[in-house]
């Protein structure tokens, strides 16, 4: 990241530039937005980018796919102007839509279960006018925002106890119950991962955290005999492809078999952008969604991939800290989680794709197609922007609960 | 405050442990990676190369054949044609009905191919591509090559189809080439080891593979067909060929080109003299022993065998009158009549019963025992010694000497010439037809040969019966004037080890009489084919000797009315017309043989298409020294090859 006046400042001295920044609700608009880490926001754009070219490459052999490249630009273009928006927007602002946006999610989360269709062995989708979305997620963003909004709430000096922690759980679990009934195993991971990460870092007792990793990890046979027939399937063909069993060459494990040797066969310098011949030739089914890893792997090699992550690390990294700026618990708790759930779309996906997961459709952010991945991506950094924007409000605190 | 500080404390501590976290799971996905792109990549990039590299077989091209001056008889022809790859298409039914939406494709046709795309499915041969259509136009070739992109397993391709140049014309001396049966496979494996047997099953099964059936493509089959090799093709995952790496070490072998010996232009000079007219012609270079023409007529059109004949048009081709599948040239079999004379003086003079000047009166009829056997000319000849009894065709003067010289000693004296043999010089049907004698007779009848068949040996009739081919070759020797012969038919290739060498020794003062009794025949006064002599070319003169085969028998009644012969009865039932002949006379270099079936005259249908024949040899020096050389290979079929 450049020297851009927002990076590697400590406390101290942020808090001697309080005066300056308490005038920023009355500057103008493009003042304001000269203000923002461009730094920061350079890297998505050129992220957002690289995906754009990985979308051209793996898909425009095929006549019917060729434009998606374009289709993804215009989806990042609208979303990167959202992101700008909700990065100007006062941090008490998200805090007071919090409520409401989870009690929305909520409510098309059970709509989904209702009236929703079908997708990849699944009912996530849910028909709003023109476009079709995913409520599962909007959902992890919600759910973030309204365990920040909770212990933005309960968390006073005074505060500590264990009991505290168990609304947030009840926050995070209903969503997550109404995700897991679609069925979407990944997702709803994703979704206890990242609210697990917030009442982490609120400061539940690591003891219990301890107890109750050890009670998920013993929980584990037992769901899977909760999956769905499919989702046993996957976890059947990752546990033989662990195992080293072959298995059936047309069904998921071809799509990760594939897959590997694209990211392998890429070698450290990769083929070349258009080289891929497994990318190329149609190999890698769902290559320009959930596997558009395997674009890079192959035609960029293990500098392509190391240099994705690198790029990930960064922006994750710079999140984290932009999140441990904040003045307010609300800033601190929604930033870091809204980072955490970036953090583990990218974890699922990349070892989904090569190999170390089980196959959880789940994309990778800012690269993979998709319209519902990238505005909740997108959303997520509005929110950390924001968070950054306005480190030095202290909200007013006083405890409602 | 205190408390509120430790909060805050222990907040950042918690975000250390939460980034440190992040950063070791990072650092396990870096790890998978550099084991994956690093550490096994070449592993990974052996089993892309094996993903979408390919190897498929790619046939050999097939030898053309050529006639003696180089010019293709049996090359190939490129033709656009679509076909599917069972193992590559879902639904058969849906990718055939949008092949048929493109292309003329009969109910019919669509059910059998359904069947065979299910079959080839079945029983493992998926990759076997399904031919759907030969011999696109250029149209259906356009149109079909710009959809079958978007139909999975569907191939389009121009590929090369054995195609003869001069159709009819050598049909019976090639034959043709066909897609290998199991009959074919179980004759061309015969000897080898399972795996090659296999191997060679593999090859044809390829749509691209055809073998000889018939002719001399399936006795050079071998020479021909060349060794198969690879090609090296990307595919995608739906296994459509995306495009193909050259590579010089797996390029097939093609086959090598065979020469014959015959004259193309003559060949075809010979079956438009013919016409409408059925029958047969074989002409051969005397000092050589090249066979520059072999025709028999009328024929099939080969080329309607290479893709697979319809049951109508075979069944149309069977059952035609004239026989266009009969190979009457070498199979053939008839009686020689009286151009078989030659022979039987021959035997007069080398068992020296009879002399060339021992003289026979001929009154129009022979008595022997208590049958009378008659002459041609009903009022006789009168008297006749050797040099006459040719040129006049006198029957009482070969039934007296033939009965002196005695049956076997002819019989001898027939092999000698080249009949009783068959000659198959590399093609397939020849027959030898039969010299009989009184061991064959006991033999195959059960009974003694009776003094009276040996007349009708005499003048060529009776059990006797010989081929345009043998007829042609004892002509040959004659003009030879008894130098041993050995006939080709292949100029460079493969020679057949069947066929002999016409080397027994024949003494050159007695073919002399044979060939001024011929010369008679054709240019003295009082020859019986005395019109035709002149070859109109101012100088050179042919020789000869007219024959006529009986198809039937004339009755005693029909002879006592003065029916003997005539254009006034049915064509079936007329005599063949033959004629042998040589020239030039004095110094011969082509000797033919002609058949005209129902031609009723030999000196009156077959001379003067011998005569023409051979004037159109001299003209055109069909025997001038060949496309090949003189290098000739003697080699049987299938014992190495020429280089």
């Amino acid at each position: 990241m450049s020297r851009d006046g927002y990076t590697g400042f400590s406390r101290g001295e942020a808090r001697t530039r309080t005066a300056k920044s308490l005038n920023f609700e009355t500057m103008g608009p493009l003042r304001r937005l000269a203000k923002l880490p461009w730094g920061f926001i350079l890297l998505i754009i050129a992220m957002a980018l690289t995906g754009v070219a990985m979308l051209y490459s793996s898909a425009y052999t095929n006549p019917n796919e060729h434009n998606l490249w374009y289709l993804q630009l215009t989806r990042f273009g609208i979303s990167f102007v959202m992101m700008l928006v909700l990065a100007m927007l006062p941090l008490s602002w998200w805090r007071t839509l919090a409520l409401p946006a989870y009690a929305f999610t909520i409510l098309l989360l059970v709509l989904v279960l209702v009236m929703g269709f079908s997708g990849g062995g699944a009912q996530r989708w849910l028909q709003i006018g023109p476009i079709g979305v995913q409520p599962s997620e909007f959902a992890k963003l919600a759910t973030t925002m309204a365990l920040a909004w909770y212990y933005d709430r309960v968390i006073t000096p005074t505060s500590g106890r264990i009991l505290i922690h168990i609304g947030a759980l009840c926050i995070m679990l209903i969503p997550a119950a109404l995700i897991f009934k679609q069925p979407d195993f990944g997702t709803t991971l994703a979704l206890i991962a990242s609210g697990g990460v917030v009442i982490f870092l609120a400061g539940l007792s690591m003891r219990v955290i301890l107890v109750g990793m050890l009670a998920g990890i013993a929980s584990v046979p037992g769901i899977y005999f909760v999956l769905a027939d499919y989702q046993r399937e996957r976890v059947d063909t990752f546990l033989a492809q662990m195992s080293g069993h072959a298995t059936n060459a047309l069904g998921e494990s071809y799509q990760i078999e594939q897959g590997l040797i694209a990211i392998g066969g890429g070698g450290v310098n990769g083929k070349g952008w258009l080289q891929g011949i497994q990318s190329q030739q149609d190999y890698v089914p769902e290559q320009h969604t959930d596997f558009i890893l395997t674009v890079i792997g192959e035609e960029f090699g293990f500098i392509g991939t190391t240099a994705l992550l690198l790029g990930f690390a960064v922006i994750l990294g710079w999140s984290f800290y932009s999140a441990s700026q904040s003045h307010s618990w609300f800033g601190r708790l929604a930033s870091a989680g809204a980072a955490a759930t970036v953090a583990f779309y990218i974890v699922f996906n990349v070892g989904m794709v090569i190999g170390l997961l089980p196959v959880v459709g789940m994309p990778l952010p800012l690269i993979s197609y998709g319209g519902t991945a990238m505005l909740t991506t997108m959303a997520c950094f509005g929110l950390i922007l924001s968070a950054h924007m306005h480190r030095d409000e202290k909200l007013s605190s006083t405890g409602i609960i | 405050m205190s408390r509120n500080r430790s909060i805050e404390d222990d907040f950042t501590r918690r975000m250390i442990i939460a980034a440190g976290a992040g950063g070791v799971v990072w650092a396990g996905l870096v790890a998978r990676l550099f084991q994956l792109q690093v550490l096994e990549r070449e592993k990974y990039q052996a089993a892309a190369e094996d993903n979408h590299i390919k190897l498929a077989l790619a046939p050999p091209q097939r030898g053309r054949i050529l006639d003696r001056f180089g010019k293709p008889l049996a090359s190939h022809r490129r033709a656009g044609r679509v076909s599917i790859v069972p193992e590559q298409t879902r639904d058969p039914a849906g990718t055939l009905a949008q092949v048929a939406a493109l292309i003329d494709l009969s109910d019919e046709r669509i059910e059998r191919l359904a069947g065979e795309i299910t079959a080839g499915r079945r029983r493992n041969a998926g990759f076997v591509p399904i031919i759907v259509a030969n011999e696109l136009t250029y149209e259906d070739f356009a149109r079909m090559n710009v959809h079958a992109a978007e139909i999975p397993g569907v191939q389009v391709e121009m590929a090369l189809t054995r195609s003869y140049p001069r159709g009819r014309d050598f049909a019976h001396v090639l034959g043709y080439v066909a897609r290998a049966s199991q009959d074919d496979l179980e004759r061309l494996s015969v000897g080898m080891e399972a795996d090659e047997a296999k191997r060679l099953e593999k090859l044809f099964r390829h749509p691209d593979m055809r073998t000889g059936r018939q002719g001399m493509e399936r006795f050079a089959e071998e020479y021909l067909r060349g060794k198969p090799g690879f090609r090296k093709l990307v595919t995608n995952a739906h296994g459509r060929v995306i495009e193909e790496i050259p590579d010089e070490r797996f390029a097939p072998v093609p086959g090598k080109d065979l020469y014959i010996t015959i004259d193309s232009d003559l060949q075809r000079a010979v079956i438009e003299r013919f016409g409408e007219e059925s029958g047969a012609a074989v002409m051969i270079q005397v000092d050589t022993g090249d066979v520059l023409a072999m025709v028999s007529t009328p024929a099939f059109d080969p080329n309607d065998f290479v893709n697979g004949i319809s049951g109508t048009a075979y069944a149309e081709l069977r059952d035609n009158p004239q026989s266009p599948l009969y190979p009457r040239a070498h199979g053939g079999v008839y009686p020689p009549g009286s151009t078989f004379k030659m022979v039987v003086a021959t035997a007069a003079l080398e068992s020296g019963a009879v002399k060339p000047t021992d003289r026979v009166n001929c009154n129009g009829y022979y008595r022997f025992g208590n049958r009378t056997w008659h002459c041609w000319k009903k009022g006789g000849h009168g008297s006749m010694d050797m040099h006459n009894g040719i040129k006049h065709s006198c029957d009482v003067y070969f039934y007296d000497i033939a009965r002196r010289t005695g049956v076997e000693a002819i019989a001898a004296a027939a092999r000698k010439f080249g009949f009783g043999e068959a000659w198959t010089l590399g093609m397939t049907g020849a027959r030898g037809g039969l010299v009989p004698d009184p061991e064959w007779k006991q033999r195959a009848m059960g009974e003694p040969w009776y003094e009276g068949e040996t007349l009708n040996f005499g003048i060529g009739q009776g059990q006797l019966g010989v081929t345009p081919l043998q007829l042609s070759l004892m002509t040959a020797r004659i003009a030879a004037e008894g130098r041993s012969l050995k006939p080709h038919l292949v100029g460079l290739g493969p020679q057949s080890g069947d066929d002999g060498v016409l080397d027994q020794p024949l003494d050159k003062d007695i073919i002399d009489i044979m060939r001024s009794g011929m010369y008679g025949v054709t240019s003295e006064g009082g020859g019986t084919a005395y019109r035709s002599g002149d070859l109109g070319l101012g100088g050179p003169r042919m020789a000869g000797k007219s024959g006529t085969a009986q198809v039937r028998r004339i009755s005693k009644a029909e002879r006592d009315k003065g029916i003997r012969k005539g254009l006034n009865i049915e064509r079936e039932l007329r005599d063949h017309a033959l004629f042998v002949a040589y020239a030039p006379a004095d110094n011969p270099k082509y000797a033919c043989a002609v058949v005209v079936e129902h031609g009723e005259s030999g000196s009156g249908a077959a001379a003067p298409m011998a005569r023409d024949i051979l004037r159109f040899a001299i003209e055109n020096d069909s025997g001038r020294k060949p496309a090949y050389g003189q290098t000739a290979s003697v080699t049987p079929a299938g014992q190495g090859e020429p280089t």
